[in-house]
């Protein structure tokens, strides 16, 4: 059996095993509708402030496995539904960032840069038409990429990549986040060392909880969500409820949202923002092969290399599409690149696959590793059909993508007209609820409110929040790699440099911090 | 036969009855049960504990109120429990570690093994050391032998314990492994595939490869020999005294009346020897079936760890 028979399997199993309904005479499959069902609830969940993908995937998988049970048969319709969530929460996403300049997960706060000044200008429309252009491009990219190469990349990246050189890259994105972001080098990185604090209460390796002054409530750690939600909604809410008082007090009215502007995404769109989703696409599709850096670096990386490469008239930052564009390309290209390690090695390279590797470990006949992709002659690899049905519901989820989840982003941009008074409270009630469910006790409140504060101060003192909130979330990853790389190299101090690719990750992340501190000094000139 | 030993015979006695048939005016909870459970959600120990949950909502008609309560091994959990009623209507699941070596190993943990009562245990670990089939190796021995051979070797564990058993185990065989200590068996399981470790210890996820062909169990953390590899000798068959597995275990707040105790450890288990339901399928799939141990037999076992765990960190000071 050849490989294109695995394909033909695979693509059969999606659409044809399980029949629930049929229409116009076509049988529609169990999969196809947890796909969809799970991409519609998706983007639900990426445009409420407050949710995300991971949180999706984490509450329905247990309520899956109760559905389907363990066999094998059960594969294809949970790992369909988790995709669909995926997918649709990385396109969703972007709709709260874009239009009240509150992005629901770190990956989107660059859009907020440029997505809420076209929102300004009375471009809503314009702007959550590129967003979905871009972030469906990006996706669909980096599946052909999945699907094309997957194998022998994550083979090849994990080969080099041992723990020295795993710590060397986390503090080379760190470096990188805090340089890059904001309107200085040095505040960048020390935003990202009080992030770092935050993300060493109660945590670490010792049973004793650190710096949580014996009270019980810290020793868990501070609640991610809580930190990174308050910082990222809550700031930006307090905020622009000062702004719109100061408004009052000066005018005495709220100025509506501008409407009327040039809400159509049209040909020459397109072909202004093609280089930069294609530019953005390759660079998230490369970060998600790499393991635990995630989507937010590319987010960064795809919205700087946009920033460098834009000649047009309106300015990054000052809402530019092409913003808009080069950042959610990336971030959403890293979906499907993320799947490489996962499928032929089983190792996660984010939250979000995390939830796929369990529910391959809950039920039988899937086993994510070097097998999956083993041609036997004369046999079929089960294993092989399951991964090739799974690329099969990512085209289809693709498709979905490309159709109903644009029909849905136009009609998001009705929301623009609520009253910025009467949005903004929604917003905090939403965002406040969607934490407590998630965490069902008043201190993930009490915690949310003091980040909320934490990220308004930073906002009036110009401090950018993103390096604060990567650092928060990268700081205990990279305490594990760096502990673990210490005692694999028997103790040795030195265990940076050890190799040359972490040697050259290291160097790189000097030299970032440098070149953009000295880049900006002279702007300042 | 002391009241605690007399509870554990009518405690099996009830669950053989459970399973055959319909039991006779069993302890109903008088509300909801708030259930603490002291892993993260979506894992496979949270999928057990929601499971277990669903099925008792299911067969016996009890309201369960799930909460994943996290950190420290545990101890975030048994320091809150024990603060909570002890009316039955408060249980928590965590590992017999919690109550063991992890306990132990802090100064000041906020807790005792006095604060609980415990209910029973629903699984069991199949811990053991695993290497990709790749390397050659077929028992420890033969890693000790490459190390021996001036090889260097790194071992992946997922606890302070575990690390301390393999440093034992250097010790008795005069070798020196770099340990590394990961969060889960997941993460070694990963840096094993990877090549990031050489090997590592492993609770019982490793079945799917050792049974593909991919990974190789080269001995037994478990008192007794691993269900998928019986030729990989145990520690104590090597002549070391020490149980590196570990044990689900519900718990409640000490001093629960003891005819809640005795149900909720009947209706646990007649949900996890009931082959027909979600929980019982998973623990199966997931740990090689349940293990339920309740009453005094239970109270041995947390005694044991203790004096175990106590020994461990005398022989490794």
């Amino acid at each position: 059996m050849g490989i294109l028979d695995h394909v033909w399997l695979g693509i059969v199993a999606v659409f044809t095993e399980a029949p629930v309904a049929t229409v116009l005479g076509l049988p529609i499959s169990i999969t196809v509708v947890m796909v969809a069902l799970g991409f519609l609830g998706g983007i639900v969940v990426g445009a409420t402030p407050g949710l995300g993908g991971p949180f999706a995937m984490a509450i329905s998988l247990p309520i899956l496995i109760t559905i389907f049970g363990f066999n094998p048969d059960a594969l294809l319709p949970v790992l369909g539904f988790l995709i669909g969530i995926m997918k649709g929460a990385t396109v969703g996403g972007a709709v709260p960032a874009i239009l009240f300049n509150t992005p629901g997960t770190p990956d989107s706060l660059m859009t907020t840069l440029d997505g809420f000044p076209m929102t300004r200008k009375g471009e809503a429309g314009k702007a959550l038409r590129i967003a979905h252009f871009s972030s469906a491009s990006g996706d669909t990219f980096s599946d052909i990429v999945l699907f094309t190469c997957a194998p022998f990349l994550a083979i090849t990246v994990e080969a080099y990549l041992d723990f020295p050189e795993k710590a060397a890259l986390i503090i080379l994105s760190l470096a990188f986040i805090s340089a890059v972001v904001g309107d200085s080098v040095w505040k960048g990185i020390l935003a990202a060392l009080f992030g770092m604090f935050a993300a060493f209460i109660g945590t670490g390796e010792d049973h004793h909880p650190r710096l949580s002054l014996g009270s019980d409530a810290l020793a868990g750690g501070l609640p991610l969500i809580s930190v990174v939600l308050g910082v990222l909604i809550l700031g930006e809410v307090f905020a622009a409820l000062e702004d719109m008082w100061r408004e009052k007090r000066a005018t005495d009215a709220i100025a509506a949202q501008a409407a009327g502007g040039d809400d159509r995404l049209k040909l020459r769109d397109i072909r202004r923002i093609l280089p930069f989703v294609g530019m953005s696409a390759g660079i998230g599709t490369m970060v998600g092969a790499l393991p635990g850096i995630g989507s937010t670096l590319a987010a960064t990386l795809g919205y700087a290399t946009g920033r460098r490469l834009h000649r047009g008239e309106v300015r990054f930052g000052d809402g530019a599409p092409e913003g808009v564009a080069a950042t959610e390309a990336a971030n959403s290209a890293v979906s499907g690149a993320n799947l490489i390690p996962v499928l032929s090695l089983g190792i996660p390279g984010n939250v979000a696959a995390v939830f796929i590797i369990l529910a391959t470990e809950t039920i039988s006949g899937f086993n994510p590793g070097p097998a999956v992709f083993r041609l036997t002659p004369d046999q079929v690899n089960a294993e092989m059909v399951v991964a090739f049905g799974l690329f099969t519901a990512m085209v289809l989820a693709n498709l979905l993508n490309w159709t109903i989840g644009g029909v849905f982003m136009r009609s998001m941009g009705i929301m623009v007209r609520i009253p910025k008074q009467r949005l903004l409270p929604i917003v905090l009630l939403l965002t406040l609820t969607a934490i407590y469910a998630q965490r069902p006790e008043m201190l993930s409140i009490y915690v949310t409110l003091f980040f909320g504060l934490v990220g308004y101060v930073m906002r009036r003192l110009r401090f950018s929040v993103l390096p604060f909130v990567i650092a928060f979330i990268l700081a205990n990853n990279l305490e594990e790699a760096v502990r673990q790389a210490f005692s694999a190299t028997g103790a040795d101090p030195w265990f940076l440099f050890s190799s040359p690719i972490s040697i050259a990750f290291m160097a790189l992340a000097a030299l970032v911090v440098v070149f953009f501190a000295r880049g900006r000094e002279r702007k300042a000139i | 036969m002391t009241f605690k030993s007399f509870g554990a015979a009518v405690a099996t006695a009830g669950a053989l009855a459970l399973a055959a048939g319909p039991a006779t005016a069993a302890w109903k909870p008088s509300g909801p049960v708030n259930f603490m459970i002291a892993f993260a959600a979506g894992g496979g120990a949270d999928t057990q504990a929601r499971l277990i949950a669903t099925e008792l909502e299911r067969t016996k008609g009890w309201k369960i109120i799930p909460q994943n309560v996290t950190g420290k091994g545990g101890a975030v959990m048994a320091r809150k429990l024990k603060t909570q009623p002890n009316d039955g209507l408060t249980i928590g699941i965590a590992v017999t570690e919690t109550f063991g070596y992890n306990m132990l190993a802090v100064k000041k943990a906020g807790y005792s093994a006095d604060d609980f009562t415990f209910v029973t245990t629903t699984a069991g670990s199949q811990m053991g050391i695993v290497a990709k089939t790749g390397r050659g190796w077929k028992t420890i021995e033969d890693v000790i032998a490459a190390a021996k051979g001036g090889a260097t070797v790194k071992l992946g564990a997922m606890s302070a314990k575990l690390a301390d058993i393999a440093y034992v185990i250097q010790q008795k065989y005069g070798v020196e492994f770099n340990t590394v200590v990961m969060r889960g068996g997941r993460k070694v399981l990963n840096a094993i595939t990877a090549g990031d470790v050489d090997v590592g210890w492993v609770a019982g996820i490793q079945a799917k490869g050792v049974r593909a062909g991919d990974l190789v169990n080269l001995m037994s953390g478990e008192a007794a020999r691993l269900k998928i590899s019986p030729d990989a000798p145990t520690l104590g068959e090597l002549g070391i005294p020490y149980v590196g597995g570990a044990k689900f275990l519900i718990v409640a707040p000490k001093g629960i009346p003891a005819d809640a105790r005795k149900g909720i450890a009947d209706a646990v288990a007649s949900v996890l020897t009931d082959k027909s339901t979600k929980a019982a399928q998973f623990v199966q799939r997931a740990f090689g079936g349940p293990q339920l141990i309740s009453g005094a037999a239970l109270e041995k076992l947390i005694v044991d760890g203790i004096a175990g765990s106590k020994k461990l960190m005398a022989a490794t000071q």
